[in-house]
This record gives C-alpha cells, sequence and structure tokens, in this order.
C-alpha cells in the first residue's frame, strides 16, 4: 500500500513537472532580431503562443555562437535554420528534425560593384566573396563548386564594410537584408550587379523550423502548438505590416541592432513574398520534397555530406 | 462710393487719410520685409558657413592628432615587436598619455606568437577612472573578423571604423582608429596586425551637440556610410542612414545630399522633409571620410523678421485705431462751427435775422465764414428791410390801380345788347387793357331816338397817363355829342379840348360815327385811327377808304374831315385798335390787318358779340400764350335796317 501511495505521488510529481516543462519553450532565430523573425515576435507580443499556453523565450544566437550550435548544446529547444544547415548537421549526426519549412524560397545573391566589371558569374572565378562566418554559406559554395569556380572566401561578421571599403570583390547578401543595407549606405541599384541563386537552379528554400528529434519525440504536442501560433504570427504580420514593424523595431532597440524603418519595411515585405509557396507544389509550412531531395543533392555533390537522409525521417510536420 | 458720401466730412476725411496710411504702410513693410529677408538670408547663410568650418576644424582636429598618436607608437611597438609581454605595457601607455583615448589594441595576426596561440591582442581600456588590461580575443569575440581589423588588415591602410557598439571591448558607443604595423624579420616587411585606439564618440556628441543655429538648428555627422554618428534626435543614431531616412521621409533630395557627402564634397542646398524647408552644410571629416552637416529651418531663419513684422503690424494697427480716433476727433472739432453755422442758416431761412452766429476764436477760414455769414445777415437785413417796404408800396399802388381799373371799366358802357328797344341796331364791344390800366376807349349811346353814336380811340402811351387821358377823352365825348349832329365838329372841340395845355404831348387815335337809324346814313371822322372794316349783308368785307387824318390832342385848331356813307340793311362795321392786328406771338409775328380781315371775311351771319368773341379767339390763337402788349378793344354794329 505504501509502495503504492509512493508510486502514485512519483507519477502525478512526475506528471506535473513534466507538464511544466513543456508549457516552457526557447525559440532561437538563427540571426539577431530582425523583421526576417517578426511573425515570432508578432505571435509572442500579440499572445498567440499563450492562447496556445506555451510560454516561448526567444532567445538570439550571439555573433559567434550560431544558432545549430544553440540547439545541440540545448540553449534552444525550436530553431530556425537554413535547409542545407540543417541537412548538414544531420548528416553531421545532429538528430535534428524539420517541424515545418518557413521560406519556399532563396533569397541568397552575391553582389558586386558594377565599377568592378563582373557581369557573369564566371567572373567570379579566382575572386575574393565575403561570406558570413557565422553560416548560410553552404549554397553559395556548393553553387561555385558545382561550376568549379575557384574562389577565396572571406569570413565575416554580419557587416557590409568589408565590400563597401572594396576589402572583396563580391559579398554574399540576402536579398532582404545586406543588400538593402547596401542601397541604404549609398549604392545605389543601378550601381550594382546581383546574382541570385534562385536564377543559376538553386532556389533552395530556406528559413524552417527544426528541433532535435528527442525534443520531437517528447514535446510533438507543444512543437504542434508553437508552430501553429508561429504561423498566426506571419499571418497577422502579413495583414498588420506597420504594427509588425513596430514590434521588431522595438525588439531591435531592444538589442542595441543598428537598424531602421526603412530597412525592415524592406525585409519585412521580402520574407512575405519568400514564405509564399509561389509556383512550387506545397501548402504554406510545408517542406517540399522535391526541394528536399534537391538540396540533399546539392550537398551530397558538393561532398558536404556523405550520408544518405531520407526525407521522413527528417522531415516531421508536426501539424499534420 | 456712394456709400462714403453719406458718411459725415470727419469720417470722409478720416477714411481717405486712413486708406493712404494703410497703403503707405503696406508698401514700407514689403520693402522692409524683402530687403531684410535677402540680408538676413545672407547672414544665416554666411554663419552656417562659418559654423559648418569651425566645427570640421573642431573635430577634425582631433581625430588627426588621435591618428598621430597611433602613428606615433607604431614605430616603438615594430622595434619592440619580439617581446610580445611589453605590448600591454604600451597599451597602458597610450591611455595614460592621451586621456581623450578609452581604448588601445595591439592586435597581432593569428599565430603571429607560437606561445601565445591563435588570438593574441593585449588590450587596455578604460573603466570607471582606471585602466584596465586584458587580452582580446576567443571564440566569441573573434577579432579578425572585426572590420577594425580585417578592413586594415585587407587594405593594408588606416581605417577609421564605422561607428559601433562594441559589446566585446569597450562596450560603448565609439569608433576605432586602425593602422596596420609590421614585422621586418631578414629585411622583408610582413604584416604583423592591427593597432588600434578606440575614441569614444561623446566627445563628437559634445562637440557637435554644442553647435546650435537659430531655434532648433544643430549640427550633425555621417559616417562613410551614411550612418548618423550624432544626431539630436537620439532614435537615429546608428539606427539610420542618411539613405534610409531620405527614404523612410521620401525625400530623393537627401539620398543625393548623402551621395555628395560620400564623395567628399563641400555642398549648400535646400531639401524639404516633412513639410519643412531645410538648408543643410555639409563638410567632409577628410581623416575619417565622415562628413559633418549643419542643418537649419528656413522657416526659423525668417521668423525673427516675421515677429519683427507682425509686432510692426500690430503698431501700426493700434496707431491707425488712435489715429482714427484722433483725426476724426480733430476734423470734427475743427468743423464743428460748421453745424452751428447749418443750424443758424436754417434759423435764417425761416426768418429768424437776428439768430446768434457761433463764436470762433481762430483766425482761419472759419473765421472767413463766420464774418461772411455774419456780412450775410445784416445784408440780408437791410434787404428784407427794404423789401417790406417796397412790396407794400407796390401793393399800394396795386391796390390804387385795381381801384383805377375799376373807375376806367366803369366809364364804358358794357352793358349789351345796349338798346334792346332799339331793333334797328346791335351792337357789341369789349376792352382788354394790357396792363392794370389802359388807354384804349369805345364808347357808344344814343344822341337822341334816332341817332346812335360811337367811338373808338387809342391813346399814346400805356398805363396810368393813358387811362387818365383816355377818361378826358371819353368825359369830353359825352359832354360835347349831344348837341351836335356832326362828327367833325364833335372831332374838332375834343382836338382843342385836348389839345390844350397838352404839355405832356400825348394824343388819340379817334374813329367816330354817328348813324342815322331811320335812314341808314352814317357820319363818321377818323383821327388817325385804324381804318374799320366793313361787312355789307353781300358779305363782301373791306376796310373803309376813307380819310385819314391826324390824331387829336396834337395840334389845336385842326380842322378834321367828316365822311358820310349809307349803311344798307345788315351791314356790319368793326372797329378795333392796332392792340388786334399788331399783336404779336413768341416769333414776333403781328396778327396784321390781312389775318384780322380774313377772320372777319364770311360772317354776315353772325351777331356783333359772335364777331367780336371770334376775332378776340383768333387772337389768342395767334399769340399762344404770349404776353399781351397793347390793350386790345373791338367794337362791332350791325344795321338792321328799319322795322317794317
Amino acid at each position: 500500500m505504501k509502495h503504492k501511495t509512493f508510486l502514485l505521488v512519483t507519477i502525478i510529481l512526475a506528471g506535473y513537472f513534466a507538464n511544466a516543462q513543456q508549457s516552457s519553450l526557447t525559440f532561437t532565430p538563427h540571426w539577431l532580431p530582425q523583421a526576417q523573425f517578426a511573425g515570432y515576435y508578432v505571435a509572442r507580443d500579440k499572445g498567440f503562443y499563450n492562447d496556445e499556453g506555451l510560454r516561448v523565450n526567444i532567445k538570439h544566437p550571439s555573433a559567434s555562437v550560431n544558432a545549430t550550435q544553440m540547439l545541440e548544446n540545448k540553449m534552444a529547444d525550436v530553431v530556425s535554420l537554413f535547409l542545407v544547415t540543417a541537412l548538414k548537421s544531420r548528416a553531421n549526426n545532429l538528430k535534428l528534425v524539420n517541424i515545418a519549412q518557413q521560406s519556399q524560397h532563396s533569397a541568397l545573391m552575391f553582389v558586386t560593384h558594377k565599377k568592378s566589371g563582373i557581369e557573369q558569374l564566371k567572373q567570379l572565378n579566382g575572386k575574393r566573396i565575403a561570406i558570413w562566418k557565422s553560416g548560410f554559406d553552404e549554397v553559395p559554395k556548393a553553387l561555385m563548386q558545382t561550376n568549379n569556380y575557384n574562389v577565396e572566401w572571406v569570413p565575416i561578421l554580419s557587416s557590409i564594410n568589408l565590400f563597401m571599403a572594396g576589402g572583396v570583390d563580391a559579398m554574399t547578401v540576402m536579398w532582404y537584408n545586406e543588400y538593402d543595407q547596401i542601397i541604404n549606405a549609398g549604392k545605389n541599384p543601378d550601381e550594382l550587379n546581383t546574382f541570385r541563386f534562385s536564377d543559376y537552379g538553386y532556389n533552395i528554400p530556406e528559413d524552417g523550423l527544426y528541433c532535435l528529434e528527442s525534443t520531437y519525440l517528447q514535446r510533438k504536442n507543444n512543437l504542434r502548438k508553437f508552430v501553429k501560433a508561429t504561423i498566426n504570427g506571419w499571418e497577422y504580420a502579413r495583414k498588420h505590416p506597420e504594427e509588425a514593424l513596430d514590434v521588431v523595431l522595438k525588439e531591435m532597440k531592444k538589442a542595441h541592432v543598428p537598424t531602421n524603418y526603412t530597412h525592415q519595411k524592406w525585409m519585412l515585405q521580402c520574407i512575405l513574398e519568400l514564405n509564399l509557396p509561389g509556383n512550387k507544389n506545397v501548402e504554406k509550412g510545408e517542406l517540399s520534397e522535391t526541394d528536399f531531395h534537391k538540396t540533399l543533392n546539392l550537398l551530397k555533390n558538393g561532398s558536404y555530406i556523405n550520408t544518405n537522409i531520407t526525407f521522413d525521417k527528417f522531415y516531421k510536420p508536426v501539424l499534420k | 462710393m456712394a456709400s462714403v458720401s453719406k458718411k459725415s466730412l470727419a469720417t470722409r476725411i478720416v477714411y481717405y487719410v486712413a486708406a493712404f496710411c494703410v497703403f503707405l504702410f503696406l508698401i514700407s513693410l514689403s520693402v522692409f520685409y524683402f530687403f531684410s529677408k535677402q540680408s538676413i538670408e545672407e547672414k544665416t547663410i554666411e554663419n552656417a558657413r562659418e559654423l559648418t568650418q569651425n566645427t570640421v576644424l573642431k573635430t577634425e582636429q582631433v581625430l588627426i592628432s588621435s591618428g598621430k598618436i597611433l602613428n606615433n607608437y607604431r614605430w616603438l611597438i615594430e622595434k619592440n615587436i619580439q617581446h610580445p609581454d611589453s605590448m600591454q605595457n604600451y597599451t597602458r601607455r597610450v591611455l595614460e598619455m592621451n586621456p581623450e583615448i578609452i581604448g588601445c589594441a595591439i592586435a597581432f595576426k593569428p599565430d603571429f606568437f607560437a606561445e601565445k596561440g591563435y588570438y593574441f591582442s593585449p588590450f587596455t581600456y578604460r573603466s570607471n577612472d582606471s585602466l584596465v588590461s586584458t587580452q582580446l580575443g576567443n571564440k566569441e569575440y573573434d577579432y579578425f573578423l572585426m572590420d577594425w581589423y580585417q578592413i586594415p588588415a585587407t587594405l593594408k591602410k588606416p581605417y577609421w571604423s564605422e561607428p559601433y557598439y562594441d559589446t566585446g571591448g569597450g562596450n560603448a558607443l565609439m569608433t576605432t582608429y586602425s593602422m596596420p604595423f609590421y614585422t621586418n624579420p631578414k629585411g622583408k616587411k610582413e604584416f604583423a596586425g592591427i593597432l588600434t585606439i578606440d575614441l569614444s564618440l561623446e566627445w563628437f556628441t559634445d562637440i557637435v551637440s554644442s553647435v546650435k543655429i537659430l531655434e532648433t538648428g544643430y549640427a550633425s555627422v555621417i559616417s562613410r556610410n551614411g550612418t548618423f554618428v550624432t544626431h539630436p534626435d537620439t532614435d537615429i543614431i546608428m539606427n539610420q542612414t542618411i539613405f534610409s531616412y531620405a527614404a523612410e521621409m521620401n525625400c530623393p533630395e537627401l539620398r543625393k545630399i548623402g551621395r555628395n557627402m560620400q564623395a567628399g564634397k563641400t555642398g549648400f542646398e535646400d531639401v524639404i522633409i516633412n513639410n519643412q524647408e531645410l538648408i543643410v552644410s555639409y563638410k567632409p571629416l577628410k581623416a575619417s571620410n565622415w562628413t559633418l552637416a549643419v542643418v537649419f529651418s528656413r522657416d526659423e531663419m525668417y521668423a525673427p523678421l516675421r515677429q519683427i513684422s507682425l509686432v510692426l503690424v500690430i503698431i501700426v494697427i493700434i496707431g491707425m485705431t488712435l489715429m482714427i480716433i484722433v483725426v476724426k476727433k480733430v476734423v470734427e472739432n475743427q468743423i464743428a462751427p460748421l453745424k452751428s453755422f447749418a443750424h443758424s442758416t436754417r434759423e435764417i431761412a425761416e426768418g429768424n435775422f437776428n439768430t446768434v452766429l457761433p463764436v470762433i476764436k481762430t483766425k482761419d477760414e472759419m473765421k472767413e465764414l463766420h464774418d461772411a455769414f455774419e456780412h450775410m445777415q445784416t445784408d440780408l437785413k437791410t434787404y428784407i428791410k427794404n423789401l417790406k417796404e417796397t412790396t407794400s408800396a407796390k401793393e399800394k399802388i396795386e391796390s390804387e390801380l385795381r381801384i383805377a381799373r375799376e373807375i376806367q371799366m366803369g366809364m364804358i358802357p358794357k352793358i349789351f345788347p345796349p338798346f334792346p328797344d332799339t331793333p334797328e341796331i346791335d351792337l357789341y364791344a369789349m376792352l382788354e387793357p394790357a396792363k392794370e390800366v389802359g388807354g384804349d376807349l369805345y364808347d357808344f349811346f344814343m344822341i337822341d331816338d334816332t341817332h346812335l353814336c360811337y367811338a373808338i380811340g387809342d391813346v399814346s402811351g400805356k398805363g396810368v397817363p393813358a387811362s387818365l387821358f383816355m377818361a378826358v377823352t371819353r368825359t369830353l365825348l359825352r359832354s360835347v355829342a349831344p348837341n351836335q349832329r356832326s362828327t367833325k365838329a364833335i372831332v374838332n372841340k375834343l382836338n382843342n379840348a385836348l389839345a390844350v395845355g397838352n404839355d405832356s404831348s400825348m394824343f388819340v387815335t379817334f374813329f367816330m360815327g354817328i348813324i342815322n337809324l331811320k335812314t341808314g346814313e352814317m357820319n363818321y371822322t377818323n383821327a388817325g385811327h385804324n381804318p374799320p372794316i366793313i361787312i355789307n349783308g353781300d358779305n363782301k368785307t373791306e376796310y373803309f377808304e376813307i380819310t385819314q387824318d391826324i390824331p387829336i390832342g396834337l395840334f389845336e385848331d385842326f380842322d378834321f374831315t367828316e365822311n358820310t356813307r349809307i349803311l344798307s340793311k345788315n351791314d356790319r362795321l368793326f372797329l378795333y385798335t392796332d392792340g388786334i392786328t399788331e399783336a404779336e406771338n413768341w416769333d414776333e409775328v403781328l396778327y396784321s390787318d390781312e389775318r384780322l380781315l380774313e377772320c372777319i371775311t364770311g360772317i354776315n351771319s353772325l351777331e356783333p358779340s359772335e364777331i367780336v368773341i371770334k376775332v378776340a379767339r383768333d387772337v389768342v390763337i395767334h399769340v399762344n400764350d404770349c404776353q399781351q402788349s397793347d390793350d386790345l378793344t373791338m367794337m362791332s354794329i350791325i344795321y338792321k335796317g328799319l322795322k317794317k
């Protein structure tokens, strides 16, 4: 009897703590606060997470510790990652799974100064190209490797200053971010040449939501709630862009990240466009199996990964 | 103007004076405003240029001297590069010697000293008034990727970093000046690392924030990439570039200015932001490739002028109001006697000549008016007095003349028909004097049962003398005729009686006849009178062809002629004075003998009264209301013959 009572209390307490743990969730976007993550801030500030019974803590990566590391170190329960980054990590035995695909298109591009005379991709052969140290370098490298272009990759943090100062021939930029920063640093669009990766067969989906497989197995219900509330957050941002921008700017100011209305407005417009499936045969928030295999093959061909990853094991859509 | 003319004289004068003053003021204000505006604009622009220049000099001085400090230490570091542990001392030394510097690092390239590892960067920074020395660089603060290291290391030249919040080092908004340093093993120059000093931007903000121009004008520093390093709105600092701000404000001109700044140009340009016209004066800080801009509002530039103008307008409005009140009062005072004069004039017009005139103490036009009024008053009094007397005299004379007329008219027979018991004859006569009394006369009476005496005459002249002469003539006729049957004898007697003592040489044209009613024989004498007209029974009308003697009263003892004519039954005689034939109309055309004859012709069926009235009407028609100038006298006689 005594033994039974102890067992009951243990089960009840275990259940209580389990519930308490599940109701709190840490999310790490894969960069510093900006409109790229508007949907998450909106979902938090508008109480969409709370409505789902979740207490979501948004914890940003630092300039030197990226989101993947945070997931691996269990500093975050859910992270947003590029598909390529996630696949690479999975191949490196980080058991992460995609629980929803936010972005459906590639925003990556190279930018060169028009006066450099680099008009075609092949002219970047043998040139110095700036690329982020914190990640997102797989597709650019895959693109150049596939084309057998020998490139000197110059790691940078987040600023465009090296490119602006003429320290590199080209810079890897996001259409929604660094490209507009360059415009806002005084370069006119007609003074730049751009190379959109999607134009070179690399329309690889980008931001997706990932968690460790173990988390998926243990907290599926909470993850479903999180994704549902996040999608609501994005829909709200689409319908109320000005309000969403206010939320983003507040978040950025809090983090002492230099920003301004103009740039975040541009970014939000871009991101909302990238989130739409467009001509792809998927629903919003879904990962296309075709894209998955395309990306996987890209990484395999580029010798980034050697092991096979199956779609079913990688993609665990929590909303289904 | 119609409404103005109804207003009082004082109001009208004030109206014109005020209108002219307003006009003058508006012209003056416009000229003042135009020239002042020009002058203010020139001075403010000049001030702004100087301010920009001075601020650039002040800020650039700090930047240049900081650069020099680094240069001075570089050779020391390069010389002692084989002693890594001494490097920290240099960083401390830099801060000790240069209070404006808040951090100094000697950042060696990766693995420069094998024993120091991948990262080696002695770094000293200020913290709470003390110096803290540490090592920069670890996995989380990978300084090789920091702009302050990477860019000068790549470009191999000194570099002023974009302003930044340094989370790894000074933890404040700062800028870093970096400079590559080299090692020289075996005589070969090799890149060794980056030497940096950190400057807080507070000194910058202090200098730049102290710049004030006009009310809200300010200075701002913009970095190489367009980032606002200083700005009065702290939300803009580090968050906005001039280009993002231009896009947010939808102001392409500002973007152009930003690009000019990046090109190191100096400029002075107008730009409209938030509907506010701003003037931007900018000049590069050549040491760092940043730009200093002085910004001020065009509106504020003219604000003092507008204030002065407003004050002027208020003063003028108050002044004008006072002027209007004062001028109106003064004018009203000055012309106040006019009202009294008007009152006096009405009094005088009503006959009160002794009315008191207003007292005028001044010696101006009003005094002249007063004197003229006084003179007029006196003259009027005299005139009216004389007029009264004259009128009284005239009325008396008129009254007497009226009586005289009545007497005169009483002297001539006026009962028609005069002889109702005498069927052989009928007669009608009329006398209309031109004045109260006249000089014409007619008369008729029976001398005996068978003889009718008739006469018509016209005394020379008119009025009272003529009427008296007429009265005498008529009285004489009545006294002489009863004992006579000869017209010649009667007229001779009359002539002699009138000619005696006729000092005034008056005379009478006179026609008289005596008709024997039984025989129709008529004796007659014409003393210078118009020949009568005879209309016989056959309706033949003609003037008497008779001897026309001189008028009576002229020459004593003149022997007049007597004629005889036998009247047939129903012969009509028409006698008249020259008042009829010489009656004038407005065109001074005479009635004439011819028209009289024409009027008389064909009237043999008419009675004497009808003949007279017909002629009288014809004369009236002829003269057409023209004033009667002579007495009008007519007589018509019809001889009807013996009663069978």
